[in-house]
């Protein structure tokens, strides 16, 4: 009962999110509600595994936390670098 | 009265008290994350109030939860975001100002309905 309650008003919660989502005037304000609509859908998969008794759906939600990170992150260094390559040379040293 | 129900009502009690706590969070980083003016005030809205919100949701469904496993498997998923979230935004906000966004620096008045719009000053 308490996690049907709690699934709900983070519906409530993920759909004020994606207005940021979608009208964010920065791409990194979208890279932003983009973990936070994660985060939610992960409380929301632990809520519907807590309501239901369904244990598995935990293994899904850790799995979903972890991917989330990793892919933001990777956003994330694309957009500080423009690249997702190593540098070719560091500060200092001379170009081979 | 069954020592056993007290237990069980102490416990959904204290599962739906930890989980309003959390809601509380969620408002006020949502509500943050949508009126405040600029990237960084909108990240510190957000990852503060939304780890501390997330954490105190799991944490809540975890002393609710039917089994000890799942109750484990919940905590995990609490510590992970917890530790998640913070590093998340130390890496948005480094990247955002490594890629020259400005912050909004001046007063500012949030637009109310009602009232003219009033543009920030820079």
């Amino acid at each position: 009962m308490i996690a049907m309650f709690t699934a709900a008003g983070l519906l409530l919660a993920l759909a004020l999110t994606l207005v940021r989502l979608f009208g964010g005037p920065t791409l990194y304000d979208r890279v932003l509600a983009v973990n936070a609509v994660a985060t939610k859908v992960v409380l929301i998969v632990a809520a519907i595994a807590a309501a239901t008794g369904q244990a598995e759906l935990l293994d899904v939600a850790l799995a979903l936390a972890l991917a989330s990170f990793v892919v933001n992150t990777a956003v994330l260094k694309f957009f500080r670098a423009r690249t997702f390559q190593a540098p070719l040379a560091r500060v200092g040293e001379e170009l081979t | 009265m069954n020592p056993d129900l007290l237990i069980e009502a102490v416990r959904q009690g204290a599962s739906g008290v930890l989980i309003a706590a959390g809601f509380v969070f969620f408002a006020g980083g949502v509500i943050g994350f949508l009126r405040f003016p600029d990237f960084y005030t909108r990240l510190h809205a957000l990852t503060t109030s939304d780890g501390i919100g997330a954490v105190l949701v799991l944490v809540g469904l975890a002393v609710g939860a039917a089994s000890s496993a799942a109750a484990l498997k919940l905590l995990l998923l609490a510590a992970l975001i917890g530790a998640l979230t913070p590093t998340l935004a130390h890496i948005a906000a480094n990247a955002a100002h490594a890629a020259g966004l400005a912050p909004l620096v001046g007063s500012y008045t949030a637009p109310r309905p009602g009232l003219p719009r009033q543009e920030p000053r820079a």
